[in-house]
């Protein structure tokens, strides 16, 4: 039993003596697997760590700032911002990658195919789809799909829908995909509406809460500035439909109408037909994306003999009883016949007669008498040739002939506005000098700019110059008068109130030669002709009604006329 | 020389003190990231809550809005002007 006893105290001396050892290089082993993986996080992965720590507690968010509204003269806002919404997906979270891109596909109405091109694996963020306004937001959201999320951000929001498209411009992406402003205001103004992007730098939890105790760098961004314009909301809508039901009426390819403040240069409305939407831009040609008020250029016609007359009178060489010894018939310049438009003849007509019968043989008489240096010189003061610099993006003006390619059959035609090609926008602007005693205002869109600390900075009106003297505007109004009065307009007249104006109907060039069958319609005129409240340029093109202006653009210019002076409250003159 | 036990006692409970109080204020402050974190998020919803109400307002007082209301209700645009001729009120004449 003792004998036992012994031996198995030696068995369990034995095993004690394996089982220490044993055990304890588990432990050593153990504690060596331990400092080798602390060794790898702590040293051969140090930085990693390190950096996604600081990614995870300091967080960076980007204030985006809010693009400047444009507000017409009544305070709304033509051009506003509205939320919205780009949604994103995170590839590495979808559990079912085709039904998701199923759902999306079908809610988004985006092909599927794009969807699923996009979705590769390993990206973490994915953009599928921007412009997604809030209550779209909403539904999506609470499908709860997984990896599906939204970014906030701000698009241009029209609220009178496309109204004044060609004047305002479209907001568009650049190269790296931030907003731009294309054409009219948005082109001009691109820098100013754009504003400043901030951030904030500061510590966050686990969950992404702010914690406050640790210090904050915020970086302030700033808002874009906002517009206000000189257009006249009533008036811009009355001028839209007015254009669409005049070029629908009369047959028109398109038109345009411009209407400003003669006092002021201030543009009360500009609009062309046909035009796009700001807010679908992509969806029209380019082509329309140009203002055509401001960029296009045409042979002015008759609507030009006003200013031509006005030189002569200012200048001295003719008086309005000058009689014209050359209008009994067709006169011969350089080998060219010239005409009168319906081919009547009226001998030693006077100089008032010769604007109301838009007689071209009594303009070769004033355009003779003037001379081409005289003729170029007034022509530049008048600004044709230059660009008004009209605070819109697009516009052209083609420079005149210079003084040695000036021919007599040249200056005999400029005499009654062919030959020469300008802007409606640069007639119109030149025209505002007969109505503003001889003032040349320079025309402008934005009478003031407004910063995000709700600082106004006004822009004040600009005087080009003044190309011919107040008495000269005023006999020079008379005299359009009187071709209202009594001209070939004079059927669509307005009874109550003195209208000084002028048609023109322009023969367009096509090869080298004037097209018979079609012209460029157009009225211009201001009222009311002792205070001009508005000048305003009528244009259709190619009328098929009626080529003729004093039965195509006249009428569409008295029936706007008539309601802007009901709109302005102007008690009849007459 | 003496030993300057106020000063020493003074300091030593400022020292506690002010641990004490940034203990305190750290803790106040680590819960109020919650809260900022939840004024933060209801402001954003008001905010948009606030432009989509504008964006509404705005379209339903463009003219466009108004005219097709307006014609709705039965208005017509009126063809004729009634106007005053300019000769004097009693009133005023000599």
């Amino acid at each position: 039993m003792m004998h036992q006893s012994i031996k198995d105290h030696g068995d369990h001396a034995e095993l004690m003596k394996w089982r220490f050892p044993f055990i304890f290089s588990i432990f050593v082993l153990f504690f060596l697997l331990i400092i080798g993986r602390l060794f790898y996080w702590q040293v051969v992965k140090a930085d990693m760590l390190s950096e996604l720590a600081q990614s995870q507690y300091n967080g960076s968010v980007s204030i985006k700032p809010e693009r400047g509204e444009m507000k017409t003269s009544d305070g709304f806002p033509l051009v506003a911002n509205k939320i919205s919404y780009l949604l994103f997906v995170n590839p590495t979270q979808i559990k079912n990658k085709d039904q998701t891109t199923k759902t999306l596909s079908s809610l988004l109405n985006v092909p599927r195919a794009s969807i699923s091109a996009l979705l590769l694996p390993g990206r973490l963020w994915v953009a599928i789809k921007s412009g997604i306004e809030a209550r779209e937001k909403e539904r999506i959201e609470n499908l709860r799909i997984p990896g599906v999320g939204f970014e906030e951000g701000y698009a241009r929001f029209y609220p009178e829908a496309s109204m004044a498209a060609q004047l305002t411009g479209f907001v568009g992406k650049d190269d790296i995909g931030q907003d731009k402003g294309y054409g009219g205001l948005e082109g001009v103004y691109d820098r100013l509406l754009t504003g400043k992007q901030g951030y904030s730098i500061g510590k966050y939890d686990a969950l992404g809460r702010p914690i406050i105790s640790e210090s904050t760098t915020v970086n302030n961004g700033f808002d874009g500035s906002d517009l206000l314009l000189s257009l006249d909301r009533s008036i811009q809508f009355l001028v839209e439909n007015k254009l669409k039901e005049g070029t629908r009426k009369y047959g028109a390819l398109g038109g345009m109408i411009g209407i400003m403040d003669p006092k002021t240069g201030d543009i009360l409305a500009m609009a062309s037909s046909p035009s796009f939407s700001q807010a679908e831009y992509w969806k029209y040609d380019e082509n329309l994306y140009v203002n055509p008020f401001i960029a296009n250029t045409y042979e002015p016609g008759s609507t030009l003999k006003p200013l031509v007359m006005s030189a002569a009178l200012d200048a001295g060489v003719i008086k309005p009883e000058t009689k014209c010894n050359i209008c009994g018939g067709p006169i011969s310049v350089s080998g060219y016949e010239l005409h009168t438009w319906n081919d009547k003849y009226y001998k030693d007509t006077n100089m008032i007669e010769v604007i109301q019968h838009s007689d071209n043989t009594g303009m070769i008489f004033v355009a003779k008498k003037l001379g081409a240096d005289r003729m170029i010189d007034y022509l530049t003061r008048f600004g044709i040739g230059k660009l008004t610099d009209i605070d819109l993006q697009g516009e052209t003006a083609p420079a005149l002939k210079a003084r040695s390619a000036w021919y007599d059959v040249d200056l005999a035609t400029t005499g009654f506005g062919q030959g020469v090609s300008i802007t409606p926008i640069e007639l119109l602007t030149a025209f505002s000098a007969l109505a503003n005693g001889g003032k040349l205002m320079q025309p402008r869109v934005v009478v003031s700019i407004e910063n995000q600390d709700g600082k106004i900075t006004k822009v004040p009106p600009r005087v080009l110059g003044t190309p011919i003297s107040k008495k000269t505007a005023e006999v020079m109004t008379e005299i359009l008068v009187n071709a209202v009065e009594k001209g070939e307009a004079q059927w669509c007249k307005l009874k109550d109130y003195r209208v000084a104006g002028k048609t023109g109907t322009a023969s367009i060039p096509l090869k080298g030669k004037y097209d018979p069958s079609s012209t460029i319609a157009s009225f211009i005129g201001y009222a009311p002709a002792e205070a001009p409240k508005f000048i305003m340029l009528v244009i259709l093109e190619k009328p098929t009604s009626s080529i003729y202006a004093s039965e195509t653009a006249a009428p569409l210019f008295f029936d706007l006329a008539h309601n802007l002076l009901e709109y302005y409250d102007i008690s009849p003159s007459k | 020389m003496k030993k300057p036990y106020f000063i020493i006692t003074f300091l030593l409970g400022l020292t506690i003190a002010l641990v004490m109080g940034r203990a305190i204020l750290q803790n106040t402050l680590s819960v109020s990231g919650v809260l900022v974190n939840k004024i933060d998020q209801e402001i954003s919803y008001y905010k948009t809550q606030n432009a989509i109400l504008s964006e509404q307002l705005l379209t339903a007082s463009s003219l466009a809005s108004i005219e097709k209301k307006a014609k709705k209700a039965g208005f017509v645009s009126g063809k004729t002007a009634m106007v005053i001729k300019t000769s004097s009120s009693l009133a005023v004449k000599p």
